[in-house]
């Protein structure tokens, strides 16, 4: 198990090491909306919201606890 | 010679020299690196119709990057609620009276109205804070605590993530723990499941105050693919283990032909339900496994952010949700950002809208319309522009609207056509200012 989970994990970063830019590329990715997360509140509440209303939680990051809402 | 840290802490001690004799301190080469505090800031308005459940959240987060990238950031979040939600009974064409939570009063729902606990007020405090710094060339740590309090609800928190780049920064891979300790402290204590809902003033089936853990993994690679396109992808795995109840939602008792609640009378001189009501019971097991993508674009000033996520859990229930937002910059300074998402989910293997009297009980059994089968679609906008001293502030309003069904096999007699899904719309109105010190 250890060895295929090894083996694939080489496999995605080999394939992903023929992407990417150069160091000196990175400024449109540097720019704040290109952030994964650009409004760290916003995604806090929303995390919060849907966790107090839907099934289903986490995903992006931590899903669990932290009210009695659900 | 002077070594690189000689001269930290000369300018460290300059620093403190300046500021114990109150004088302009010149600042030294190496402080410059450090920035001062930077501060997000949002007020949150969360209304649903029909007096159903209103949010007013005031959020803070201050961060502060320091010396050799490694940073430090506290949150903190305070939510007043109020408003009333579904328990779980259903309709009736006559009147129905319960047993309110803390035991000590009743309360009555009209005929044909959607039986609402309107007790529902709490004031919730969130306090966060996490700790960030590289360890050696390519390696981030984080390590973060959590805690909140509501009246009845206690939680403690702990995480931590590692990341590692590969391929000149370009791949990420990340692994992440979550160690979560609740405990419920339910008004007039937690119902022993599957119990009935007894009169005002018998508390002889409540139990004391109830825990539950949480253990989350989040294992995540982040990959560059050009100039302007960035991939995330997450696999998820979380485990509840304990007291998995909402211990104030109940499912009615009804007859196996008309589908009707069964009644009952209450002692002479003394309040209670009018009906028969059950507490609902859950498992006291969870686990959720989910993966996560999401893919940041930009084109030409717009950036294009999409993500799907697909979660799975041992009750059976699966989710799909896909959000997706497009940011129009407006000019050098202001931007635009629709927003819209989708979310479904298939019903727990243990929800039902009610009980058969007289049937062997069930194991577990729930009414919550969060564990029942809906789509819901979250549409909004976002405007966000840059204030003269260069801060930045936003608005968004958003409509949240959840849609459900009941399985057709799962009503009987008279609720065909009766008994329905507790629809719910909701507003989501935010403003955030973002400042730095």
């Amino acid at each position: 198990m250890k060895i295929m989970v090894t083996l694939g994990l080489l496999a995605v970063l080999s394939g992903c090491s023929s992407m990417g830019v150069e160091p000196w590329d990175r400024d449109i990715l540097a720019k704040e909306e290109m952030q994964l997360t650009t409004d760290p509140i916003e995604a806090a509440t929303d995390d919060h919201i849907y966790f107090s209303k839907e099934a289903s939680s986490g995903g992006r990051g931590f899903g669990g606890g932290g009210c009695g809402c659900n | 010679m002077t070594k690189p840290d000689d001269q930290k802490i000369s300018a460290a001690l300059a620093k403190a020299t300046c500021a114990l004799l109150g004088a302009t301190a010149i600042v030294p080469v190496q402080a410059e690196e450090e920035s001062k505090w930077d501060f997000n800031t949002a007020l949150l308005y969360y209304g649903e119709d029909n007096d159903r459940v209103q949010d007013l959240s005031v959020s803070l987060l201050a961060r502060r990057n320091l010396l050799d990238d490694r940073s430090i950031t506290l949150g903190m979040t305070v939510d007043a609620l109020t408003g009333a939600t579904p328990h779980g009974a259903i309709r009736q064409p006559v009147a129905q009276t319960f047993t309110r939570p803390s035991g000590n009063a009743a309360y009555t729902v009209p005929a044909n109205n959607l039986p609402l606990d309107d007790t529902f007020k709490d004031t919730r405090v969130a306090l966060t804070a996490s700790w960030q710094q590289p360890l050696g060339r390519l390696y981030q740590f984080n390590v973060g605590a959590s805690a909140s309090k509501e009246y009845d609800y206690l939680h403690l928190g702990l995480n931590a993530i590692i990341a590692r780049d590969f391929n000149q920064r370009n791949t990420t891979v990340s692994a992440g723990f979550a160690f979560a300790a609740d405990s419920f402290d339910p008004v007039g204590g937690a119902p022993t499941p599957l119990t009935s809902m007894l009169d005002v003033g018998d508390l002889s089936n409540r139990q004391g105050s109830q825990d539950k853990d949480i253990v989350d993994f989040v294992f995540g690679v982040t990959q560059v693919v050009s100039r302007n396109l960035i991939l995330q992808a997450n696999y998820s795995f979380s485990d509840a283990s304990g007291y998995l109840n909402d211990p104030y939602k109940i499912l009615s008792v009804v007859d196996g032909v008309s589908g009707d609640t069964v009644t009952r009378t209450p002692p002479p001189g003394v309040e209670g339900p009018s009906h028969e009501y059950l507490f609902e019971s859950r498992p006291d097991q969870r686990t959720k496994h989910g993966l996560y993508g999401q893919a940041k674009y930009y084109m030409n000033g717009k950036v294009l952010d999409v993500s799907y996520r697909y979660m799975t859990d041992d009750w059976e229930i699966d989710s799909h949700t896909v959000d997706l937002r497009l940011r129009f910059p407006m000019g050098d300074t202001k931007f635009l950002e629709p927003h819209l998402r989708y979310y479904t989910q298939s019903e727990a293997d243990f929800y039902q809208p009610s009980i058969v009297d007289g049937a062997p009980l069930p194991t577990y059994a729930t009414n919550d319309y969060r564990l029942g089968n809906f789509d819901a679609i979250t549409a909004g906008v976002k405007f966000g522009w840059q204030t003269r001293n260069g801060n930045d502030m936003s608005v968004r309003l958003e409509l949240y609207q959840q849609r459900g069904s009941i399985p057709a096999d799962s009503l009987i007699g008279n609720q065909v056509g009766y008994v329905q899904y507790p629809d719910l719309d909701a507003v989501i109105a935010q403003f955030s200012y973002r400042f730095g010190s």
